[in-house]
C-alpha cells in the first residue's frame, strides 16, 4: 500500500525549501496516477468510441489501434436499419409516463407515511422495501401471464404500469424521507384556515417537493432507459420497442459484428451520458443521498 | 384520529399500482410454483414436487452456491475498489469531482450495452484483452475469458465490478465528507501517515457508509442476471449459470412456468434472508 502523505512528511528532511519541493513532487505523482487510474477505468469506454469508427477490415488488422479516419458508415448503416429515432421516442414517452405516475402516486402514498408512525404505515413501508429488494425476474412471469389474460401485452399502457411498480417504492422512499424533513407547524397554520388534507398536501407540501421530483425523475429515467427485462418480454411490436431492446435486437446475441456492435452502443448510451453530463451534481447527489441519510 | 387516519387514502393509488402489479404477481408466482403450468393449457397441481426437484438436484443447490459466490466476490471487490478511490479523491479535492463522476459513468450504462461491449474484449481472438496483453509482450497471460470454465465467472464479475465501482466510490466519498474535519488534522499532527489515517482514524468512521454500500450492492448484485445473460448464457459448461439465467432459461427457453416460479420463490427467500442477516449483522457491528 502506498503512503499518500501530500501533507504529512517526514521531519528529517534537510531545509524548508527541499521540504517544500518533495512535498509538490510527490502531490503531482499521486495525482498522476489517481488521474492514470481513472482513465484505465475509462478505457472500455474509449475502446467502445474508437471501435464505433473502424471499418470491419481495420477490425480485423489492427483491432486495438486508432482508427485511419472517422468512418461514418457504421452509423449510417445503424441509424439505417436499427429503427433508432422511434425508439428514442418510445423510450422517452415510456419514461415520461412512468416518471408522471410515480412522482403522482409515490408523493401522495408517502405523505401519511411521513406523518403518521404506526402499524399501518410500518406494513406499508414493509411492503414497499420487498418491492426494493424483489429481483424482477422473480415478477416476470406472473406479470407476462396477467398481461397476456387482460390484453396489456405489447401495450404502452402495459409497460408504463410494469415499471412503475416496479419504481414506486423506490419513489415513496425518497419522498418519505423528504417529507418528513418538512416542519409539521406548516401544514398546522394551513389546517386552522380549514384546509383539508387533500388542499394541504397540493398547496403545502407539493410545491416543497420540486427538488426530490427532479432527482427522482432522473433515477427513473436511468432504469428505464435502460431496463431490459421488461420491454423484451412485454413488447413484441416493432413499432414500440425500446432503445435497449432495438440495439439487442440490432446486434444479435450470437456471431457478434462489431461494426453493428459498436455504433449501436454508442447510439444505445449516448442520451442517457449526455443527460449525465448535464446533471452530473444533481445524480451524484442522489445515488449517495441513502449513504447520507 | 379518525382526520388522522383519513390520510391513507392517498395511499390508495401507489397500493393500487403495488397491489396489481407486484404483490398479485408474487402470489401468483407461488401459486404456479406447485404447479407444472407449461404457459399456456391446463396447469397441473404438483404439490411440493417443484421444491424437491430444486432441493435434492446437485445441479439447482451448485446454482444457488454459484449465485451467493458471485455475489461475495463482486461485493467485496467492490467495497474495496469504492474505497480505494474515494480515500485517494478524498485527499485529492483538485481532481475529486471530475474523477469521481468519470468513474460513474459505466453505472450510467444499460447492462446490454456495457456486456456487448465487455464480450467483446473478452473475445479469445481479436479481443481488445487478448491484443494489448499481446502488445505489451505479455503475450502468455492470453486467455479465453469467457470460455474457459475455471475463468468466466470471475470475467463476469469483473465486468460488474468494473461497472459499479464508481457507485460504491461515490458512497464512500459522501461517507468521507461526513467526517470532521478535525480528526484528519489531528491525525496529520500526530504524524500518522495517510495510511495510518485511513486506517485507525477514518475507516471505523465509515461503519454506516460500508453498511448502506454493502446491502445495495449485494441486493443489486443478487438482482443481475443481465450480464451472464449477454455475457455467456450461463456457460461455458455452466460455469456462470447463476439461479437467475435459469430462472430466465426456464421461462423462456422451455416455457417451464411452474418449475421457474418455484426456482423464483426460492432466488426470492435468498434475497430476502440475505438482506435481513446483513441488516442485522452490519448494524449490531455499528452499533457494537
Amino acid at each position: 500500500m502506498m503512503s499518500l502523505s501530500d501533507t504529512a512528511t517526514p521531519r528529517t528532511a534537510t531545509s524548508p525549501d527541499w521540504d517544500l519541493f518533495r512535498r509538490r513532487g510527490k502531490s503531482i505523482l499521486v495525482h498522476c496516477i489517481v488521474l492514470g487510474l481513472v482513465a484505465i477505468m475509462l478505457l472500455p469506454l474509449v475502446y467502445m468510441v474508437m471501435m464505433s469508427f473502424k471499418t470491419s477490415t481495420e477490425i480485423a488488422q489492427d483491432p486495438l489501434g486508432l482508427p485511419d479516419s472517422l468512418y461514418w458508415g457504421n452509423y449510417m448503416a445503424a441509424l439505417s436499419s436499427m429503427g433508432y429515432v422511434r425508439s428514442v421516442l418510445n423510450s422517452m414517452g415510456i419514461t415520461i409516463s412512468v416518471i408522471v405516475v410515480v412522482v403522482f402516486s409515490g408523493a401522495m402514498a408517502a405523505y401519511p407515511l411521513a406523518r403518521l408512525q404506526n402499524r399501518i404505515s410500518r406494513v406499508i413501508v414493509m411492503v414497499m422495501a420487498l418491492g426494493l429488494a424483489t429481483p424482477n425476474f422473480v415478477t416476470i412471469t406472473p406479470i407476462y401471464v396477467i398481461f397476456r389474460d387482460l390484453g396489456l401485452l405489447d401495450s404502452y399502457l402495459g409497460i408504463v404500469l410494469a415499471f412503475a411498480a416496479l419504481k414506486l417504492p423506490l419513489a415513496v422512499f425518497f419522498y418519505t424521507s423528504f417529507i418528513a424533513a418538512i416542519p409539521i407547524e406548516l401544514e398546522e397554520a394551513a389546517r386552522l384556515d380549514n384546509c383539508n388534507n387533500w388542499q394541504i398536501f397540493w398547496h403545502v407540501i407539493r410545491p416543497l417537493l420540486a427538488p426530490v421530483t427532479a432527482t427522482l425523475s432522473l433515477f427513473v429515467m436511468i432504469m428505464v432507459w435502460n431496463d431490459f427485462i421488461y420491454p423484451l418480454l412485454l413488447l413484441t411490436d416493432k413499432d414500440k420497442l425500446t432503445v435497449m431492446i432495438a440495439v439487442y435486437k440490432f446486434v444479435g446475441n450470437t456471431g457478434i459484428d462489431p461494426t453493428k456492435l459498436f455504433p449501436a452502443a454508442v447510439l444505445g448510451s449516448l442520451p442517457l451520458l449526455l443527460m449525465f453530463a448535464v446533471f452530473q451534481r444533481k445524480i451524484m447527489a442522489g445515488a449517495t443521498a441513502g449513504a447520507v441519510k | 384520529m379518525r382526520a388522522r387516519l383519513s390520510l391513507y387514502w392517498f395511499t390508495v393509488p401507489a397500493l393500487l399500482v403495488i397491489g396489481l402489479f407486484f404483490i398479485h404477481p408474487i402470489l401468483l408466482t407461488w401459486n404456479m410454483s406447485l404447479t407444472n403450468f407449461a404457459g399456456i393449457g391446463e396447469a397441473k397441481d404438483v404439490g411440493w414436487r417443484n421444491y424437491e426437484r430444486i432441493f435434492t438436484r446437485d445441479r439447482y443447490l451448485q446454482e444457488i452456491w454459484l449465485t451467493l459466490w458471485y455475489t461475495v466476490i463482486v461485493v467485496s471487490a467492490l467495497t474495496v475498489t469504492g474505497l480505494f478511490f474515494a480515500a485517494m479523491l478524498h485527499r485529492l479535492p483538485l481532481i475529486r469531482n471530475f474523477s469521481r463522476a468519470a468513474l460513474y459513468t459505466p453505472a450510467m450504462m444499460s447492462f446490454v450495452v456495457v456486456g456487448y461491449i465487455w464480450q467483446f474484449l473478452y473475445s479469445p481472438l481479436n479481443g481488445g484483452i487478448n491484443v494489448a496483453l499481446r502488445d505489451l509482450g505479455l503475450g502468455a497471460w492470453e486467455q479465453n475469458w469467457l470460455g474457459d470454465p475455471a475463468l468466466a465467472l470471475y470475467s463476469v464479475a469483473f465486468t460488474q465490478i468494473w461497472m459499479f465501482t464508481g457507485f460504491t466510490c461515490a458512497i464512500f466519498l459522501a461517507g468521507f465528507a461526513g467526517i470532521p474535519e478535525e480528526i484528519g488534522e489531528a491525525g496529520r499532527l500526530e504524524g500518522a501517515t495517510s495510511w495510518q489515517r485511513f486506517r485507525y482514524l477514518e475507516l471505523p468512521l465509515l461503519g454506516p457508509s460500508i453498511t448502506v454500500s454493502v446491502m445495495l450492492t449485494t441486493i443489486g448484485t443478487l438482482k443481475t442476471f443481465e450480464l451472464p445473460f449477454i455475457l455467456t448464457k450461463g456457460g461455458p459448461d455452466g460455469a456462470t449459470r447463476l439461479l437467475s439465467i435459469d430462472i430466465i432459461d426456464n421461462l423462456f427457453g422451455q416455457y417451464k412456468f411452474g418449475f421457474a416460479s418455484a426456482l423464483s420463490i426460492v432466488m426470492l427467500v435468498i434475497v430476502l434472508v440475505v438482506a435481513f442477516l446483513q441488516n442485522k449483522v452490519l448494524r449490531d457491528r455499528e452499533n457494537a
